[in-house]
């Protein structure tokens, strides 16, 4: 079962095309022109290059997020689009699960960390199984101290992954002494993607495109605003 | 009309777009077939997602088309009747408009013709705005006048031939859809201030207050933010004021200034006809008095319906015929323009 999977959610923009033989193919680029400019021309030279046809893809796979708004929507608006103009089904997957687990043969808690701007980030915690890794946290945004809080709270050795972990390493080690996974880790790709996917498109564990929604796990500022003017909290 | 695009694509009258519009808070699709039969278009307006902050507020519109976008575009094809297999090309709106909103309808466009391996046209939303008016009425003769008034842009464009356009006359501040939602919300009457201003004014008295019309013997160009000011003013001074009077008078003062320069500009360049465009096009007060002034002149008026006035995707359809039938399809790796303006043949305009 082919399956094209599309990653916008941080700074990268990835793609990958697997089956059962694995991952076929894959593309990431980090840095450079935006999400918008670089996704199709990037799908249409993996197709190519890998030698199949659009329309032999069974499913497409997307990362919802938690990421970036701007570029985790044009992942999902793409993605969502070539499953309608194909007429496939969708699974959706988080961008902290694909940031741990290529780390899941480690035994340490692993903590998925993405930059959310504005001195907070997107967090989840996994620990490894013996069929790969479970979530031990449901994805959550908050300050570097809300991270810190609950690290210590877990109170295990852990192994910090993602461009959150990264920009905040320093903070991060002041209040919790852990371990950083290489720095090649540290942009979830589409190649876990089609990896995690394959094994629930065997399950027929898919969703139709309009089901596919995008995890934000933050209000917009207007809301929030709103809501703070409106509960009393200004005036 | 038939020719064949740089890629040696053959466009014609049989040639089917799927078009999509996503600038701003109206999620739309539409099928166009030939520039100008519109087979299906469908609009979920997101106005009442916005109107408790009195404005469009960009993440939220990000969201909104996210969500609905997948839905409209299934139900443009479905309305239209056709097999997905008849499309010919997928058009999507890149500027000018919000570039998280734009995006999104661009991302979609291309992967959707990627999918099904026809051409991607990026289109220019104020070039569409100039073809709504003739989507509805092809037989109209070029050279035409084309008032374009909406919440971001008040221009006079004189319009000589497919791609080819001249700018007469634009606001030095503020659009005028802008001055109508300004001024709505200083007299507390809602969002979005086009409707509310038109629906108040009815039960007032137009001639009431005389408002100033800024610019009004001063060559083609607008300007509104001296006429909210007055507005302003003249409530301050005189509190217990009729507010009916007030938003009629306004709504007068601004239709009385953009159909006079409509009128010259028709005359200065001997246009055959008069074309209304934007969303302060829907405006009742507007569209009696265009109507009004064409018979008096004798010059052709053309009046799009509501629907075409506002944003909608029939002509993203229709600008897009014309460009890929000039141009060719817009290459894959090709984003988002938010501040994209009008390609004009006098180029002299620097703002
Ligand atoms: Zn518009």
């Amino acid at each position: 079962m082919l399956t094209l999977g599309i990653e916008t959610a941080t700074e990268r923009v990835s793609v990958a095309l697997g089956d059962h033989d694995g991952v076929l193919g894959s593309i990431d680029i980090t840095r450079g022109r935006r999400h918008a400019e670089t996704l199709t021309p990037a799908i249409e030279f993996l197709c190519r290059q890998v030698d199949v046809k659009i329309d032999e893809v069974a499913v497409v796979a997307v990362d919802v997020g938690p990421g970036l708004f701007t570029g985790m929507r044009v992942g999902i608006a793409a993605a969502k689009a070539i499953a309608l103009a194909l007429h496939i089904p969708m699974i959706a997957l988080s961008s902290l699960d694909l940031l741990a687990y290529p780390l899941r043969r480690t035994d340490q808690l692993i903590a998925s960390v993405i930059d959310a701007r504005k001195g907070e980030v997107f967090y989840a915690f996994y620990r490894q199984t013996d069929h790969g890794i479970q979530r031990v946290l449901e994805p959550m945004v908050g300050s570097i101290d809300d991270l810190i809080s609950d690290l210590l709270g877990r109170g295990q050795e852990t192994l910090c992954v993602g461009d959150g972990a990264v920009r905040y390493r320093e903070e991060i080690v002041a209040g919790f002494e852990t371990d950083f996974a290489d720095l090649s880790y540290s942009f979830p790709c589409a190649s876990a993607l089609v990896e995690l996917a394959h094994v629930k498109a065997l399950k027929e564990d898919w969703v139709e495109p309009h089901q596919i929604e995008a995890l934000y796990l933050r209000q917009p500022d207007a809301e929030i605003n709103w809501s703070t003017r409106n509960s009393g909290a200004g005036r | 009309m038939s020719g064949f695009t740089p890629n040696n694509l053959v466009v014609n009258e049989s040639t089917i777009i799927l078009a999509i519009e996503t600038s701003c808070d109206e999620t739309a699709a539409s099928i166009v077939m030939g520039g100008n039969d519109i087979l299906s278009s469908v609009v979920s307006t997101q106005i009442d997602l916005h109107a408790q902050y009195g404005g469009v507020v960009p993440e939220i519109a990000g969201r909104a088309h996210l969500y609905l976008l997948n839905p409209v575009i299934a139900q443009a094809i479905s309305e239209a009747d056709i097999s997905e297999s008849r499309i010919d090309a997928v058009a999507a709106t890149h500027g000018p408009g919000l570039i998280g909103a734009l995006l999104i309808g661009v991302s979609a466009a291309k992967a959707l013709a990627y999918a099904w391996d026809v051409p991607y046209i990026g289109v220019n939303h104020l070039e569409a705005h100039l073809y709504a008016g003739l989507l509805e009425d092809p037989t109209l003769e070029l050279p035409l006048v084309v008032l374009l008034v909406s919440g971001g842009h008040t221009m006079l464009i004189e319009m000589r031939g497919h791609g080819e356009y001249k700018l007469l006359g634009r606001t030095i501040d503020d659009a005028a859809g802008e001055a109508f939602d300004k001024v709505a919300r200083f007299l507390d009457l809602g969002y979005p201030g086009g409707p509310a201003i038109d629906a108040i004014a009815r039960t007032g008295n137009a001639q009431a207050i005389d408002f100033p019309r800024g610019m009004l013997h001063d060559g083609l160009d607008f300007s509104f933010s001296g006429l909210k000011t007055s507005v302003v003013n003249y409530v301050r001074k005189n509190p217990n004021v009729n507010t009916a009077d007030v938003a009629a008078s306004f709504q007068w003062a601004v239709v009385d200034v953009l159909l006079n320069k409509a009128r010259k500009a028709a005359e200065a360049v001997g246009a055959k006809g008069l074309v209304l465009g934007g969303g302060v096009a829907a405006n009742s007060l507007l569209r009696e008095k265009f109507t009004e002034m064409c018979a008096a002149d004798g010059r052709r008026g053309l009046l799009p319906s509501r629907a075409m006035c506002t944003d909608n995707a029939a002509m993203i359809g229709s600008a897009a015929w014309y460009r890929l039938r000039s141009d060719g399809p817009t290459a894959l790796d090709s984003g988002g323009f938010p501040n994209l303006r009008l390609p004009l043949i006098d180029s002299s305009w620097s703002r």
